[in-house]
């Protein structure tokens, strides 16, 4: 009951995004997490050296079907980074392996590649996941483009208008399309939306916050 | 007369080494606040930081070092590395922290 009320509380306050940056800096610890209507997902991580980190996750799936809590660990790794003058663009490897509960349960896995470019102004991310265990098959591929009106100071937040589309096999529902808010500060990343927003019976807030400590 | 001459040059050499108050760097690929944090509080946690100023717009790091320390541009550019980026350049200023942001701002004025 202490570890559900614990990761409800931390899920209402770290409700995070697929983030450009799936790690902190060199012995930095990250919070990410995303909660939805129908999907709750939180993990945690830590990186001893650059392009590595290793963590927890869990998340909880309403599928079609079945309902899923999946807990995993993890492992983040930098395939390629490219710092340019003015962007910077990675390609991520992601994989974890665990458990599934719920309505079927066993052996899961949750390998995922992530490619994204960012500049001051301009954020592009495209992020390929499956989500697996036996009897149960959430492949997750999503798309995210954003802008910024202008560029800030370190000290400021930068607000940033940014749109996801995501489809989700046996998920309840299936395809999302978010439009969102983003504030990017140098200690948190926050982020509100509404998926589909036009469509009364899908339409549900999305809400995320990054913290690296 | 020459010794004093030489004693003399090498005095203001010396001196002018000694006297580089910050590091400038140019950094590669450093376009976000939350990404580049790690830069700021790794610099801030070295025992020769007096100040550092990290500006997003021109991509530049400034570390003012305190007092009779050092701090080699070898050790300042592993820092960056270890942060995820890259340094462009890196060089020693005889200037303060407020001063290399008051050249900032009057470089922006003019432009």
């Amino acid at each position: 009951m202490l570890a559900r009320l614990s990761l409800a509380l931390l899920l209402l306050i770290t409700l995070p995004a697929q983030a450009a940056a799936l790690m902190g800096f060199k012995d930095s610890a990250m919070l990410m997490s995303e909660f939805s209507t129908d999907r709750k997902e939180l993990m945690l991580n830590y990186s001893p050296a650059v392009g590595h980190a290793f963590g927890v996750e869990t998340m909880w799936m309403r599928g079609e079907k079945q309902t899923n809590l999946i807990t995993n660990i993890n492992y983040t790794g930098l395939i390629k980074r490219w710092n340019m003058p003015s962007g910077q663009a990675n390609l991520w490897f992601m994989t974890g392996i665990g458990e599934a509960s719920g309505d079927s349960s066993g052996f899961s896995y949750s390998p995922s590649v992530q490619f994204d470019y960012e500049t001051t102004r301009v954020y592009f991310l495209a992020k390929a996941r499956m989500v697996r265990a036996p009897h149960i098959q959430y492949d997750t591929y999503s798309l995210q483009g954003g802008f910024s009106f202008y560029e800030t100071s370190f000290e400021e937040t930068q607000p940033w208008i940014v749109v996801e589309a995501r489809t989700t096999e046996n998920m309840a529902m299936r395809n999302e399309i978010t439009p969102a808010l983003r504030l990017i500060n140098q200690n948190y990343f926050f982020e509100l939306g509404i998926t589909n927003p036009w469509d009364s019976e899908s339409r549900t807030p999305r809400l995320n916050l990054m913290l690296t400590f | 007369m020459k010794k004093l001459f030489v004693i003399a040059v090498l005095a203001i050499f010396t001196n002018t080494a000694f006297a580089a108050t910050s590091i400038h760097a140019e950094v590669k690929g450093m376009v976000c606040a939350f990404c580049a944090k790690g830069i700021n509080k790794k610099l801030r946690e070295l025992d020769a930081t007096q100040d550092v100023w990290v500006d997003l717009k021109n991509r530049m790091v400034v570390v003012e070092l305190k007092d009779q320390k050092t701090m080699s541009l070898e050790a300042f550019t592993k820092l960056i590395k270890d942060a995820g980026y890259d340094v462009a350049s890196v060089e020693y200023i005889n200037k303060t922290l407020v001063e290399i942001k008051a050249d900032h701002t009057h470089m922006k004025e003019v432009k």
